[in-house]
């Protein structure tokens, strides 16, 4: 008699559990992962460029003396950047100066060469074939720019026209060859002039 | 066994992990991705990413990607061709395009200007942050070369633009600041000496957007100098420059 009860029972039983089965919502599992965005800030840029360079300047007048500054720039495009940099050289003697022997014109303080310089520059992009199957990219450009110039004395405006040569190394590590016209008007030594002050120089620089 | 099983999962995990799957790993879903030499469209092409393959991308300069293909090909690819890529669970890569848009974000602004002060050359520095869509303040160093003597200015403005959304907009400036004039060497001689004055500004200025985070701008100031003679010394400024946006 229980046994028959029990069937009974379990006959039910199968007959319910399909329908209430399907009642119980389907398990949907949630998947715990972050959606996280990808995005382009977490991307190391290199967009800055700072620089060390030295060489030679011709100083108008007071013959020609080493240079050391340093530079930094911005990149705004593959073309476009901007450029501040400083530099300082000593002046040396005028050529009267040399053969008079007399008294100098300007003070060692005077003779203190310094600028600083903000530009803009325009790169035309190439590459410099070292040997078959090597390369390493470069670039030539061209800048125009303006600041001041500390020389004898005083402040001058100066505008400043010139280019360079960058040879990457790396592609955060450049070579640099660097020819300027620092123009500022000057009358130091007399009658007010037009002073082209041309210095060529070597330097590195390092993306960042 | 049990160890075979630990050593698996372990690697299993540690492939699924978010500090090892490659961070910025993307998929090439368009049918290809041209890849170059250097950071710039003048660099030539030397390889080509297929559809589906992954790249991991190493750096950026300017709108241009650094970027390592699964057999080790290093180039550089566009921001165009970065911004059809997909991330690991196929969501589209963000990226904080340099445009208009990201243009009326911005929250700092920083400038290069040429100028004329009362005929003679001026340079100026300057840096903002801006407030609002419409307010900018913005601090300035000015120096000004002449024949007799050199101004040098420290300033102060806001600035109001009254169509921000205009890609060449309007503004007007109110400012405040010093100037300090020293004469030149030549002049010191005859007497004259260095003097700082404080300095008012009002100012108009056009600017237009050009590219990238890159704007140019026009201004004219007119400053009143507020002397210690019995005459205050009125200039007239105009500058033209670019700033850059961040």
């Amino acid at each position: 008699m229980e046994t028959r009860i029990f069937s009974v029972f379990l006959i039910l039983l199968g007959c319910l559990l399909p329908a209430f089965a399907q009642q119980v919502p389907p398990l949907v599992v949630e998947p715990e992962v972050d959606r996280r965005q990808i995005n382009d800030a977490d991307i190391d840029t290199e967009d800055f460029e700072v620089g060390l360079f030295y060489g030679q300047i011709s100083i108008e007048d007071f013959s020609n003396s080493s240079v050391t500054g340093l530079t930094l720039a911005y990149h705004i495009t593959e073309n476009i950047f901007m450029e501040a940099s400083y530099g300082q050289a000593d002046a040396g003697l005028t050529s009267f100066e040399q053969l008079s022997g007399g008294a100098p014109f300007l003070t060692d303080d005077e003779r203190e060469y310094r600028y600083y310089d903000l530009g803009i520059g325009y790169n035309f992009n190439g590459e410099v074939f070292v040997k078959e199957g090597w390369a390493l990219n470069s670039d030539f450009y061209l800048m125009v720019g303006g600041g001041s110039t500390d020389f004898g004395g005083d402040n001058h405006f100066t505008l400043s026209l010139g280019g360079g040569y960058r040879l990457f190394l790396t592609d955060y590590l450049a070579l640099r060859l660097d020819v300027r016209d620092h123009i500022f008007s000057s009358e130091i030594i007399g009658e007010k002039k037009d002073t082209h002050n041309i210095h060529y120089s070597l330097g590195a620089s390092w993306f960042f | 066994m049990p160890f075979k099983v630990f050593v698996f999962f372990f690697f299993y995990l540690l492939l699924q992990s978010p500090i090892w799957a490659a961070e910025l790993s993307v998929k090439v879903v368009e049918p290809f991705a041209d890849m170059r030499t250097g950071p710039a469209s003048e660099y030539p092409v030397f390889h080509v990413v297929e559809r589906g393959e992954q790249i991991e991308v190493l750096k950026q300069r300017t709108s241009w990607y650094k970027v390592r293909t699964a057999t080790g090909q290093e180039g550089w690819i566009s921001v165009d061709a970065l911004a059809q890529t997909i991330g690991p669970n196929n969501e589209p890569v963000a990226i904080a395009r340099s445009d208009f848009a990201q243009y009326q974000q911005r929250d700092f602004e920083f400038g290069l200007f040429y100028g004329q002060l009362e005929k003679t050359n001026a340079f100026s520095v300057t840096a903002a942050w801006v407030l609002t869509e419409n307010i900018v303040t913005e601090l300035s160093f000015t120096q000004a070369l002449g024949d007799f003597s050199e101004n040098r200015l420290w300033l102060a403005r806001v600035q109001h633009f009254m169509f921000p959304e205009w890609r060449l907009s309007p503004y007007l400036s109110l400012g405040a600041g010093q100037v300090r004039t020293k004469p030149n060497a030549t002049l010191v001689q005859s007497g004259s000496e260095t003097r700082t004055s404080d300095v008012m500004e009002v100012g108009f200025g056009l600017r237009y957007y050009l590219l990238e985070n890159f704007v140019a701008r026009l201004e004219y100031k007119n400053l009143l100098a507020l002397t210690d003679r019995d005459e205050q010394e009125e200039l007239n400024e105009w500058k033209l420059g670019f700033s850059v946006f961040f």
